[in-house]
C-alpha cells in the first residue's frame, strides 16, 4: 500500500509514497462507558522516513512537518488541514480529511548506522470539530 | 548518517562523528488534550559513545557533558546553546538549535566487556522560549 500526505495550512506540505511508512487511524472512546458517550476523540499516527535529497533533488518535506510541531496553540495556523489518502492496485482503499487537525507529538529518530531518519507524527482533530472529519473510499485513483 | 554536536555556554562542548549513536528530537504536548495545547515542550536526547583516548590523544569532551549535567539551577551556565546537525551524503539533513538548553538527563554506562563507555543525554529547551528554536536542513555541507 502506498500513502499520500497532504497538509494545508499556511503553507502546504506534501508527503510521497516514498517517504511514509504507515498510518494508523484510532477513534477514542472510554472503554468503560456504560452507553454511548459524548467524549469520542480521533487520533491520526502517521510514520515514515526521513530521506537526503541527492543529485540536487528537492528536499523531502518532513522538516516542516517538526516545525508545524512547533506552532504555539496562539497562533491560529497549529490548526491545518490534512487529506491522508490510502492507495493500493489503483484504488483508493481510504480517504480521510481532518479539517482542522492538531500536533500531540512529534517525534525524530536518527541513528549513525542508518542512511535515512524516521519520524513519528501524533494528530488529534479539534473536539469540537469532530463531525467536520470525512472518511471516503473504495474508489479509483 | 553522521553527527556534529556543539554545546556553546562558558566552554564549548564539541562531539562528532564517532561518539554520537543517535539522536531524537521530539516535540511534546499532552495527549488527552481536545486542541491545540499551550503546554508545549521539546526534547533532544543523545546517545553516544565514551571513547577512549590512545596515543597521547586529547581525551573526548564527554566528561564535560557530566560536569554540564552537575551544573545546579541557580547557576546561569545550566542554560546553554545546543547545536546539532545531522549529516548525510554531504548534506545537512538537519540542523536543530535549541538556544536555551538545560539537562534534564544524564546517565553513563561502563561494562566490563566493553572498551567503551555509553552516554545518554536528555536535554530540553526552557519553556518560555520555545518561539527560539530553530529546525533547519536541506542544504549542502
Amino acid at each position: 500500500m502506498g500513502f499520500r500526505v497532504k497538509i494545508e495550512g499556511a503553507e502546504t506540505i506534501e508527503l510521497h509514497i516514498e517517504s511514509v511508512q504507515k498510518v494508523s487511524l484510532k477513534t477514542d472512546i472510554p472503554t468503560d462507558s456504560n452507553a454511548r458517550t459524548k467524549d469520542v476523540g480521533s487520533t491520526m499516527i502517521i510514520s515514515g522516513k526521513i530521506l537526503t535529497a541527492v543529485d540536487g533533488d528537492p528536499f523531502d518535506s518532513t522538516r516542516q512537518l517538526g516545525l508545524w510541531s512547533l506552532v504555539p496553540a496562539e497562533r491560529a495556523d497549529c490548526y491545518r488541514k490534512l487529506t491522508v489518502e490510502v492507495i493500493s492496485a489503483d484504488q483508493v482503499v481510504r480517504k480521510i480529511f481532518f479539517p482542522n487537525a492538531f500536533v500531540v507529538d512529534y517525534r525524530e529518530h536518527f541513528g549513525d548506522t542508518e542512511g535515512v531518519g524516521t519520524f513519528k507524527l501524533v494528530i488529534k482533530q479539534k473536539k469540537d470539530k469532530l463531525d467536520k472529519i470525512t472518511i471516503e473510499g473504495g474508489y479509483s485513483a | 548518517m553522521g553527527f556534529r554536536m556543539k554545546v556553546e555556554g562558558p566552554e564549548t562542548i564539541e562531539l562528532g562523528i564517532e561518539n554520537i549513536l543517535t539522536v531524537e528530537f521530539e516535540t511534546d504536548t499532552p495527549n488527552d488534550s481536545n486542541a491545540r495545547s499551550t503546554d508545549l515542550g521539546t526534547s533532544l536526547i543523545v546517545k553516544g559513545k565514551i571513547l577512549t583516548a590512545v596515543d597521547g590523544e586529547e581525551a573526548d569532551s564527554t566528561i564535560k557533558l557530566a560536569q554540564w549535567s552537575l551544573v545546579p539551577g541557580e547557576r546561569v551556565d545550566c542554560y546553554r546553546k545546543v547545536t546539532i546537525d545531522v549529516i548525510a551524503a554531504s548534506q545537512i539533513v538537519r540542523q536543530i538549535n535549541l538556544p536555551n538548553a538545560f539537562v534534564v538527563d544524564y546517565t553513563e554506562e561502563y561494562g566490563d566487556t566493553e572498551g567503551v563507555g555509553t552516554f545518554y543525554l536528555h536535554m530540553k529547551q526552557k519553556k518560555d522560549k520555545m518561539v527560539s528554536i530553530k529546525l533547519e536542513g536541506g542544504f549542502q555541507e
